[in-house]
């Protein structure tokens, strides 16, 4: 085991940020967010959870596919795979599970999503135990724990005025040798975590089709307003949408790009095809696709179940839409 | 090479255009900076339009029509002297400086009054310089490292909450009496939905729809009904394919609202805007002292109470069937810059200072649409902004773009805006909204004298000017 103290750890990660983009959680304007950051002074150590996942950092709200260039009589087109090396610290281990949901879309099955796929490649995470549940967390329900090492480069858990650190993959190895702090010699063990139990159980995905077409839907989806705040809070909801769009002035080349943008499938555009019609036009059609989607849909194709257990979505809804009441209905049988 | 403004002019086909031609013909000088549009009417230059114009990198715009009274379609240009006023005052606020829009008449035969007016706008934008609208880099970030502004500013922040007991038992009374209305409603069949609140199951007050009289008992009233539910009116009653529930076809639907005073506004609004039938809608009126802070997301009991409901006067609903309640006639006297200070300050600061500072704001926004979805107002069946084609305003995250969005939609809710405060409340990243749609009704009320929902009467942009009424 390794153990650091604070001093030790910002002074650790004040050197990598010189070599590599560093990416921690930062207060802006009161919201905990995953940014750049240029000195660790600014880093948030006490925190429950980000307000939106690290999922942006891989897979951005906007991101330009290509480049189409006419010059000429010419079509040039450039693809943008980005090439930034980066380190992010501070990920909690709901964050790094919907990583591991949405590899399973992006990498692990075929086609493998170039952008993604590079950005997982470049990008080292530095997992931080969580010290607390917040009142809307159940990762524990879904499979996960607060101290959960998966898909973590190096595990950080906080113990007295430092942190005990464990490195669990080669990539994690390279950047711990980078500067010699940790010694590997500390006898400190991590706190056990937080526990919680909820008499919430999950209910498993045979459950789900008998529910298709209950009114509780409809119940449901009367209060939603269909807006895309659980899809884009959500560390494991991955829909985008992509289109092609002028690039305005440039030196007299017509410009455009290929954008992909994040995408819902509680907004009503999502589902509409060509001649104007949308198979998913009812709202509770819209969020019941949400609910099934997680924990039916793909469990089907990839195995895991698309949900965390980070509670974002509880927490941020307007309208108190709760995916635990959801659970709780299908479960009872 | 010397700075030349790039100005575009909107010209009204029959009388501007003309009076361009006028200029021309006469040999007039007029600057070589303005590049003509023609267009049907200055009714026709939308805001939109405008705001576009300035996104695509134009340093000023001018909108040439008709003089008042000579339109040929009337009162087109009564449209154009009633937007214009209104999205300089949006713009400004915003960042922009108001002299880069410019509205004027000029008719066919005024040759020399186009060249003049063209002449000293070419002037006045020179004079300001190059306009810094544009952003274009995705990767920009803008962070406000100015003092903070205090939008959510408490008139009761330093002194003892006023309203710190959470359940009193006047809530309770107030509850019963919504439940026996509404066991009352759907008993006899009057409505086919009530609409209330309820208690959610971590105890965070929302929505509730009853539909069977022997639910009425979920529904609630406390101090955490902060949701305008008059929002789910429209597409329940209106043209209704987004519910859920099959409607009778042989009867319109009929829904019962519980309505605080504010949410009743905008049922005004509604009604004024025909969405659906006043007899289509029984309005449970709520007395009304004020809503928490917080409502909605945290559970916690206490708490001062909500900014914009410690300045409000209007404590009972204007437009109502049953009352419920005994409103408080004892206004709290409240100094108008301590309600929103935020706008207090942003108007002594500069042009460009007021741009960062929205910029730092719209930065944050992921897009989710939640302002829009939550608004009783918004009820495009597609928004402007969310086109496929991206017409208006692209899909991206741009800040520009993010901009675009809510100056856009900040303008479309001018004079409607009832400041229920749901989009503010809503967004998950804390824009303060509230500042950029309290501004707009202040402005409303400076220009038209003009409160939106106070009467079921249509907004001022959609009138002529009266006999009587001055331009704007």
């Amino acid at each position: 085991m390794n153990y650091l103290t604070r001093q030790e750890l910002a002074a650790w990660l004040d050197r990598l940020a010189q070599e590599q983009t560093l990416i921690a959680p930062l207060d802006i304007a009161g919201n905990i967010l995953y940014r750049p950051v240029a000195d660790t002074h600014e880093v948030v150590w006490n925190f429950v959870r980000s307000f939106m996942s690290v999922k942006e950092v891989f897979f951005p709200r906007t991101e330009r596919l290509m480049l189409i260039e006419k010059i000429g009589a010419d079509v040039k087109l450039t693809e943008t795979l980005p090439d930034e090396k980066s380190i992010i610290f501070g990920v909690r281990p709901c964050d790094a599970r919907g990583l591991l949901t949405l590899d399973a879309l992006f990498i692990d099955n075929e086609p493998i999503d170039p952008y993604y796929a590079k950005r997982r490649e470049n990008t080292t995470l530095i997992g931080l135990a969580c010290q607390s549940l917040g009142p809307s967390c159940f990762c524990t329900n879904v499979g996960g724990a607060p101290d959960d090492p998966a898909g973590m480069d190096i595990m950080l858990t906080a113990s007295g005025d430092g942190y005990v650190a464990e490195i669990i993959t080669e990539k994690g190895e390279k950047i711990s040798k980078r500067f010699p702090v940790f010694d590997g010699l500390s006898e400190i063990r991590p706190h056990p975590s937080p526990a919680r139990k909820h008499g919430l159980k999950i209910a498993p995905k045979e459950f789900w089709p008998a529910k298709f077409n209950d009114d509780f839907w409809a119940e449901m989806a009367e209060r939603c307003l269909s807006c895309r705040i659980c899809a884009y809070v959500c560390p494991s909801c991955r829909c985008f949408d992509v289109r092609d769009e002028a690039l305005p002035g440039g030196d007299g080349q017509s410009q455009s790009e290929r954008v992909r943008c994040w995408d819902s499938c509680n907004g009503i555009p999502y589902r509409r095809v060509a001649g104007g019609h949308n198979p998913r036009f009812m709202k509770n059609q819209r969020l019941r696709n949400r609910f099934y989607c997680k924990f039916y849909y793909f469990p089907i194709h990839y195995g895991p179940v698309s949900c965390t257990g980070c509670g974002r979505c509880i927490d941020a809804c307007p309208v108190n839409v709760d995916i635990t009441e959801v659970l709780g209905y299908v479960g009872r049988r | 090479m010397p700075y030349e403004p790039k100005i575009i002019a909107y010209l009204c086909s029959w009388c501007s255009y003309t009076g361009a031609d006028t200029a021309g013909i006469a040999r007039l000088k007029s600057p070589p900076n303005i590049r003509d549009i023609r267009v049907p009417c200055s009714g026709r230059v939308s805001p939109e339009i405008i705001m576009r114009t300035f996104q695509q990198g134009a340093d000023g715009v001018l909108v040439l029509g008709c003089h008042i009274g000579e339109c040929h379609y009337d009162t087109g240009n009564h449209r154009a002297a009633k937007r214009l006023p209104v999205l300089r005052a949006l713009m400004a606020y915003a960042g922009l400086e108001p002299e880069r829009v410019r509205l004027d008449w000029v008719s066919a035969s005024e040759g020399e009054r186009f060249s003049r007016i063209a002449t000293e706008f070419t002037e006045a934008v020179r004079d300001l310089g190059p306009i810094h609208w544009k952003i274009g880099d995705r990767d920009a970030r803008f962070v406000w490292e100015q003092e903070p502004i205090s939008h959510r500013y408490s008139a009761f922040s330093d002194e003892q909450p006023k309203h710190a007991v959470y359940f009193t038992p006047v809530h309770e009374q107030q509850a019963q009496a919504i439940r026996a209305a509404a066991t009352e409603l759907l008993t006899n069949k009057q409505v086919d939905c009530v609409i209330g609140y309820e208690m959610g199951p971590r105890g965070r007050t929302r929505p509730a729809f009853v539909h069977q009289p022997e639910d009425v008992d979920r529904l609630v009233w406390n101090q955490d009904c902060t949701h305008n539910l008059t929002a789910y009116l429209s597409k329940k009653l209106g043209w209704g394919t987004d519910g859920g529930k099959k409607k009778q076809p042989d009867r319109l639907p009929k829904a019962a609202v519980v309505a605080k005073p504010c949410d009743s506004r905008s049922i005004n609004v509604m009604l004024a805007e025909n969405r659906f039938l006043r007899e289509q809608i029984y309005i449970i009126g709520m007395a009304c002292d004020g809503i928490r802070q917080g409502a909605g997301f945290n559970d916690e009991k206490s708490g001062a109470i909500q900014t914009r409901c410690a300045a409000c006067n209007v404590r009972t609903p204007v437009v109502y069937d049953t009352l419920i309640g005994e409103p408080e006639n004892t206004f709290r006297e409240i100094p108008p810059e301590h309600i929103y200070p935020g706008i207090e300050h942003l108007d002594t600061l500069t042009s460009a200072e007021r741009m960062e500072f929205w910029l730092s704001q719209f930065d944050r926004c992921i897009r989710c649409y939640a302002c829009r979805q939550v608004c009783p107002m918004c009820d495009c069946p597609i928004c402007l902004y969310e086109r496929d084609d991206s017409l208006w305003v692209g899909m991206g995250n741009d800040v520009d773009e993010k901009r675009t969005f809510h100056l856009g939609r900040a303008y479309h809710l001018a004079g409607r805006c009832v400041g229920c405060n749901e989009c503010e409340r809503a967004c998950p990243m804390d824009i303060p909204l509230s500042l950029i749609h309290r501004k707009m009704a202040q402005e409303m009320e400076n220009i038209f004298s003009f409160r939106a929902g106070m009467a079921a009467v249509p907004p001022p942009f959609v009138t002529i000017l009266g006999g009587e009424e001055n331009l704007p």
